[in-house]
Formats: structure tokens, sequence, C-alpha cells
């Protein structure tokens, strides 16, 4: 009991170390640009809330390693979802990550875990300088913990992979002076709700491609507000599933501290109408 | 999928974003010249911007055997150049005057966070930051050409 105690207790200087030298140092930042890594999805990719931008985490250039980790938790009308994820990018040339995600199904009863592996390799151009801006390649795999849920409301698996390919651009001075970020993500998917209802179904058991979109406007260097726009499968019959959207508000106080408020209208989930309300994610960078 | 209503909040995305481009395209106020401050301003900038070089060991060994007065010369011509200002830029093109310099994204990076910092010691609001920038921002293609 004692060697336990002791051991969190060095965990947790450990972590305020950490959380100190984050937001008072800037030496082990990456040269890239403030906020140009974006935050971390869901899924645990650099991106936005719901959906993956090209951009790789953190701000790793060339000849530099990155690391990210976040924490987010959304509260909607019936569930609420808890995510943690780290990043590592290196070389500004691929991204590995891997996020947890729990679903508390809060008026059902019950939970849904699932793991996600991430990788996406920028295919190429840049954020900031090249005309086309930068795209990446990715893929996520994830798998279930208990898929008994999914199974019984008519999913075929409980594990399946995510292929995408995204765009992102930042236009200088777009509007009022102000910089654009736009994103453009497709992907080949076959997951229901993000892959926490299971992989395919009773009424569609193959891939879909599917169209994700989003835009952030930088009012400040630090500050960027924006909507995103994920489109979904409807692989099962018990239940309508709807496209995914959000407002978002993401905050960079450095290089190594963001915080992002959203408010999320994620539609029906499982049979249950109108799942709203609020998303929050902090995400830490080295 | 039941999307209708989706895919038009989709297309609305995707207009604002091809609006917001072209926006940007007409948008003609004041001249950026005018908006940094003229010659005065652009030296003040460039003189800023040399002293944070001076101090980042990243980048400085780069201009080790560089003629600073010259270097400064031709880089506040070509500022005032790309502004619209009254002046031609009379340098070697871009390519040619970074060459094999053995470049990386990562130095350009940092130069342009102390131009940034700079245009901001010296006073330079966001809009006129950024409309340089998206001036600046084509050049990265011509300086990693060569290198
Ligand atoms: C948008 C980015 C940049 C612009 C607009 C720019 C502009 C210029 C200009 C106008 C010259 C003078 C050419 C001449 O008259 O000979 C020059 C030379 C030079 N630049 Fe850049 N430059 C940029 C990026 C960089 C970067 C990232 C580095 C390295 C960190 C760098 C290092 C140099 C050096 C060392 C010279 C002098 C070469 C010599 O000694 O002749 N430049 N640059």
């Amino acid at each position: 009991m004692r060697v336990i105690r002791s051991l969190r207790h060095i965990l947790w200087r450990f972590v305020c170390a950490a959380l100190l030298a984050a937001l008072s140092l800037n030496v082990s930042a990456g040269s890239r640009l403030l906020a140009t890594g974006g935050v971390t999805q869901i899924e645990g990719a650099a991106g936005g809330g719901l959906s993956p931008w090209a951009v790789l985490a953190g701000t790793a250039s060339s000849g530099e390693v990155g690391l990210t980790a976040m924490g987010t938790r959304a509260w909607l009308n019936d569930y609420r979802l808890s995510v943690g994820g780290v990043g590592l990018n290196l070389h500004d040339h691929l991204e590995l990550s891997l996020a947890r995600q729990r679903l508390d199904l809060t008026t059902l009863g019950g939970e849904l875990e699932q793991t996600i592996v991430g990788g996406k390799l920028r295919l190429f151009g840049d954020l900031l300088y090249h005309p086309w801006g930068i795209w990446s390649l990715g893929v996520q795999h994830k798998w279930l913990e208990d898929g008994a849920l999914p199974r019984a409301v008519g999913a075929t698996d409980t594990r399946g992979t995510d292929l995408y390919l995204s765009g992102s651009k930042l236009w200088f001075s777009a509007i009022a002076g102000r910089n654009l970020v736009t994103n453009l993500t497709l992907r080949h998917s076959a997951a229901n709700q993000g892959g926490l209802l299971g992989y395919g179904g009773d009424a569609k058991d193959s891939a879909s491609l599917l169209v994700e979109g989003s835009l952030g406007v930088f009012i400040t260097p630090n500050w960027i507000i924006g909507a995103e726009y994920r489109q979904k499968p409807d692989n099962l019959s018990f239940a309508e599933e709807d496209d995914w959207q959000s407002l978002y508000s993401a905050y960079f106080f450095s290089k190594q501290v963001s915080l992002t408020a959203a408010w999320l209208e994620l539609g029906s989930i499982a049979g249950l109408a109108d799942q709203r309300g609020g998303y929050v994610s902090l995400q830490f960078a080295y | 999928m039941r999307h209708r209503s989706r895919v038009m909040m989709l297309a609305a995305l995707l207009s604002a974003m091809l609006m917001a481009a072209g926006c940007s395209q007409r948008q003609s106020s004041q001249a950026l010249f005018a908006e940094l401050g003229g010659e005065p301003g652009i030296s003040a900038v460039v003189e800023n911007l040399m002293y944070r070089v001076a101090d980042d060991s990243h980048i400085v060994g780069f201009f080790a055997n560089t003629n600073i007065d010259l270097f400064v010369a031709s880089l506040e011509q070509q500022l005032c150049d790309i502004s619209d200002g009254p002046c031609d830029y009379q340098g070697p093109p871009m390519d040619r005057a970074h060459q094999h310099m053995g470049l990386d994204d990562s130095h350009f990076n940092r130069l342009v966070e102390h131009l940034d910092a700079a245009m901001i010691e010296e006073g330079l609001p966001l809009r006129t930051r950024n409309r340089l920038f998206a001036r600046l921002a084509p050049l990265h293609a011509e300086i990693m050409r060569l290198q």
C-alpha cells in the first residue's frame, strides 16, 4: 500500500512538473507556428473535434519530434463520451496516435469502450505555404472492448479500419484580415457511431465513402472559432444514424497548451433522438 | 443515410470557403506598403528582425559569411516591392539567393516566427501582418527549390 501511495505521489508530482514546464517553457516546442497542428479529434488524430485534419500533431517540423496528450469529454442528452489519447509526430512526416474512448450510456445504462490506433502520413504540401495546402493519408484501426451490445443491435463486427484522405489549407488574410483554415476529409468506413456501435450492420454491411469538412477563422493567432461537419453511414436497421456537426472555439495558450470548447449536434444515437451538448478538450504538446 | 439537410450545410461550408478565398483576392483597401509604414516602417521591422536572427543559434550560422548591410538593403527593397511600394527588387531570384544552404522547413518557420514577432513589436496590426504573410508564403517553394 505504501509503495502504491508513494508511486502515485511521484506520478502526481511528475504530472504537475510537466504541466508547469508546459505552461512556462518554450524550449521543447517544435518550430512550426502556433496552432498549425490543430487540436486532437475524438479518435486521436490531429484535427478539429470530430474530424481529422491533414496537419500532423503538435508543432514538430523537419528534424524534430513532437508529442501530444489530450483529454476530452462530451456531455450529450443521454450519453457521456470520455476520450484520452496521445500522438507522436515524427519529422512532420508521420503521425502515430493511440486513443481510448468510453461512452457512458447515462439513460440506457452501461458503457461502451473502444481503442483506436492511428497513423497519418503526410503526402505533400504545407498548411501555410503550399498553394494546394497540405494533404495526408490516414488510417484508424479500432476495436471494441465488449461487443455484446453492438452485436445485439445488428452490427457485424466489433473491430474495423477507417481509411481517410485529408486536405487542409490556411488562407492568409481571408476574412477581415483574419486567416481562414479549411479542411476536407474523405473517409472510407463501416463504423457505426464512430465504431462505438460496431462495424457494418444488418441494413448495410459494406464500407461507405463519407465526406467531412470544417472551417475555422483565427480571430487572433491564439484563438480559432469554426464549424465542422462529419457525414455518417447508416448501417443498422434498429435506429437511424445522423451526420455530426459542431461549432467550436479553440484557444492556444502557447504551443504547449490548448483548450477547446464546442457545441455538438450529433442527431439520433441508438434510437435516442437529438443528441446535443457541450464538449471540452485539453491538449498538451511537447 | 439521412443527410439531405447535412449535405446542404456542407455545400454552404464549401461555398463560404470559396467566397472567402475570392474576397481575399479582391480586397484592395490601402496599399500594403502604406500599412507597413512605408520605407521607415519596413526598415524598422528588418532591423528588429536582424536582432532576433542574431540571437537565434539555430539560424544565425547561415549568415556567417553574409554582408549584413547588403542583405538588409536587399531585403528592404524586396519587402517594399512585394508590398506594392515604389521599389523594384534588384537582387537575385529567391531560389538562387538561397541555393544549397541546406535550409529546411524548421529554418523557414523560425524566420517567419521572428518576422512576426518583429512586426508585433513595431506595432503592426494582425491584418497587416497577415497580408504580408499572404505575399511571402508563395516564396517558400522558390526558396526550397534548390536546397
Ligand atoms: C520568406 C522568407 C525569406 C525571404 C523573403 C528572404 C529574402 C532574402 C533576400 C531578399 C535575400 C538577399 C538576396 C541578395 O540580394 O543577395 C536573402 C538572402 C539570404 N537569405 Fe533569405 N529569405 C527568406 C528566407 C530565408 C531563410 C529561412 C533563411 C535561413 C534561415 C535565409 C537566409 C538567407 C541568407 C543567409 C542570405 C544571404 C546569402 C548571402 O550571403 O549572399 N533566408 N534572403
